[in-house]
């Protein structure tokens, strides 16, 4: 009898330990962890107007993520002073060993960052990154737009302004920057699908904007009769802008900018610009902060946000400009 | 020896070393960066420490050796960037043993160094000027044979100089102490150190000894080189691929750091190990004001600001103790 009696008290145990295992998983089913705070530090790829819309977004996010759920959120951002692979290494070791809850990167050569970020993973530190591909056998969140797609639409934006029909030049940013070379790729690759179109001339601005504006004038006055420009970088159209200006070539050399920089703005509401093929830096930083915290939660997140481009005309640059 | 004895003969031996100050200045930053910062003394930040100190460290090692002879060699980064992208073509697109591939880029780093050398006392150029130029040349073809562009896949045989560890310090770190002691061992305890402060203090007097100072000048650029080559390609093992970038950041921060350290550019003074000393406080003040969080726009201003107070410290303490 006593034997009967511990079995069934055994066989009720189980079955009330496995009811209370079943309503604890319920209860912790991915994203259903909640801290009191989080910090997550924003390391783009170099200090640079473009990022502190970046970094922006990232604030705006932890504002929205404390209003929702009255966690806090820090965003630290750490910026390297220059573009090298090294110093941003430095950067990111350093940030690790703060033990933040995430770290939100912009990498500046996915093989050269790789062994940083492999760290930071053996020390639990989660990771997503934003503007920039996985390293080679990584699966880590992307938030970005299509690099390609960005330069595409400035240069067939370019096209249409000239009938189909002119030279024109493509102002390269970071030779060493993977992003800016692929737009200097992809911009070459429409170009040359168009007969009546004829690349003069490429310049190359180290994402600065006198560079940009020293070569734009050289190349205008070794080309008189070139029509038309596109860039790779953020910089390079704010300074072939000025360039045109300086040339009083406004109205007569077209330029289609990237990016949403204040002063590309402005070269569309002067009417120095026609056009700019803008990413996101704001949404960019957003998503990022989004994704960390859907990460620190025990959320399953997605491998690609993407926030898309879009064009920047005299119709809604004001939109751009709030 | 009573306490009292100790505590002279420990305020004697801190007047009379020129190291004191610039120790001191180090110890205080360390100190203050602790007290600040909670994660500075863990031993993963000490180890990254430790690491950047490594590369940075190597060309401080060579521009010391070449500031105490009088000269500069500002290229050492540049030679350091073009003797990676060396050595991942010749293990990458050659296919060549990558520790022979090592060994040939240092063989090439001295060999440019020596070029700088050769340049500067055949046409009896300034190497300040010189080198700029020939910082430009190296970074150029550098730029020229990658395009720009990163070259990946290399063998992990050599990721271990770059990325291991040895009794819990980066393997750099310990590369780098080696070069250390060989080039205090240089400079303190052979003829050919003495020789090197002699030219540093007096280039026509030490010719009017017979001192062959071009041989003295040659053998410390060919040996910068040497360090700079080392330096790029510890890097490249440390990255995993040949970054055209490698060496940007290693033109001013050697300088500054050999100054600090006691190393003046005037020549004939000073030791490469003293300006280790200023190449960690620099490494030091760089780490803790990312750990604090201090804006990027605001980092140079303060790292500047604490180097500039770190030299005047030590200037003044050289003054009071007259340890010069």
């Amino acid at each position: 009898m006593k034997i009967v009696k511990a079995s069934l008290a055994l066989a009720l145990g189980i079955l009330a330990s496995a009811g209370v295992a079943s309503s604890t998983l319920a209860a912790e089913g991915p994203g259903t962890e909640k801290h009191d705070s989080y910090r997550f530090v924003v390391v783009p790829k170099v200090v640079h107007p473009w990022f502190d819309k970046v970094n922006q977004g990232a604030q705006q996010a932890a504002a929205a993520i404390k209003a929702q759920t009255g966690s806090d959120v820090e965003i630290q951002y750490s910026a390297p002073q220059s573009a090298n692979v090294a110093q941003q290494n430095e950067i990111i070791e350093r940030a690790i060993s703060t033990r933040p809850d995430g770290i939100i990167v912009d990498l500046l050569d996915p093989s050269g960052n790789r062994t940083v970020l492999e760290e930071a993973q053996e020390q639990g530190i989660p990771i997503t990154l934003f503007d920039s591909i996985n390293p080679e056998g990584m699966n880590l969140t992307t938030v970005g737009s299509d690099f390609c797609e960005q330069a595409e639409m400035a240069a067939n934006r370019l096209i249409e302004l000239l009938d189909g029909k002119g030279k024109v030049a493509i102002m390269m940013g970071v030779p060493t920057a993977p992003n800016h070379a692929e737009r200097a790729r992809c911009a070459q690759a429409v170009f040359d699908a168009h007969e009546g179109i004829e690349v003069v001339a490429t310049g190359v601005d180290n994402d600065d904007i006198n560079t940009a504006q020293q070569q734009a004038s050289a190349i205008m006055q070794a080309n008189p009769d070139l029509d038309g420009w596109v860039a790779s970088d953020a910089a390079g159209p704010v300074g072939i802008g000025q360039a045109i200006k300086e040339a009083d070539k406004v109205g007569k050399v077209q330029l289609v900018g990237l990016d949403d920089l204040s002063q590309m703005l402005v070269l569309i509401k002067e009417g120095v610009a026609d056009s700019s093929s803008a990413s996101r830096p704001t949404m960019q930083g957003y998503w990022s902060v989004i994704n960390m915290w859907q990460l620190a939660t025990g959320a399953i997140t997605p491998n690609h946000i993407d926030t898309g481009n879009v064009m920047i005309t005299p119709d809604n640059v004001d939109s751009f400009m709030e | 020896m009573g306490e009292a004895g100790m505590l002279r003969k420990a305020m004697g031996f801190m007047v009379s070393n020129p190291l004191s100050g610039v120790v001191g200045v180090l110890a205080l930053i360390v100190v203050v960066a602790s007290l600040l910062s909670e994660n500075f003394l863990n031993s993963y930040n000490l180890v990254i420490i430790a690491r950047s100190l490594a590369f940075i460290g190597m060309i401080t090692i060579a521009q010391s050796m070449l500031m105490i002879l009088g000269e500069l060699d500002l290229s050492l980064g540049a030679i350091g960037g073009f003797c990676g992208v060396i050595g991942g073509i010749l293990m990458v697109k050659l296919g060549l043993n990558p520790w022979l591939a090592f060994a040939l880029c240092l063989v090439i780093g001295a060999l440019f160094g020596l070029l700088n050398g050769l340049l500067v006392t055949l046409l009896r150029l300034p190497s300040l000027v010189l080198t700029i130029g020939m910082a430009g040349v190296y970074g150029g073809l550098n730029l020229v044979i990658t395009k720009g562009v990163a070259i990946t896949g290399i063998p992990a045989d050599i990721g271990f100089l770059g990325s291991g560890k040895w009794a819990g310090l980066p393997v750099p770190f310990w590369i780098m102490l080696l070069f250390l002691v060989v080039a205090c061992f240089i400079t303190l305890k052979t003829p050919f150190g003495r020789y090197m402060y002699a030219v540093g203090s007096n280039l026509s007097a030490a010719r009017m000894l017979g001192i062959r100072a071009d041989r003295v000048r040659l053998g410390v650029f060919a040996f910068a080189g040497f360090l700079a080559a080392l330096a790029g390609m510890l890097m490249v093992a440390r990255l995993g691929s040949a970054q055209p970038s490698i060496g940007d950041s290693w033109v001013l921060g050697p300088i500054a750091a050999s100054v600090i350290g006691g190393v003046p550019t005037t020549g004939g003074i000073g030791t490469p190990l003293g300006a280790i000393f200023g190449a960690a406080i620099i490494g030091v003040i760089e780490n803790v004001i990312v750990l604090l969080g201090i804006s990027p726009y605001w980092q140079s201003m303060v790292s500047g600001a604490i180097v500039v107070i770190a030299i005047s410290l030590d200037s003044i303490s050289r003054r009071y103790f007259k340890r010069d």
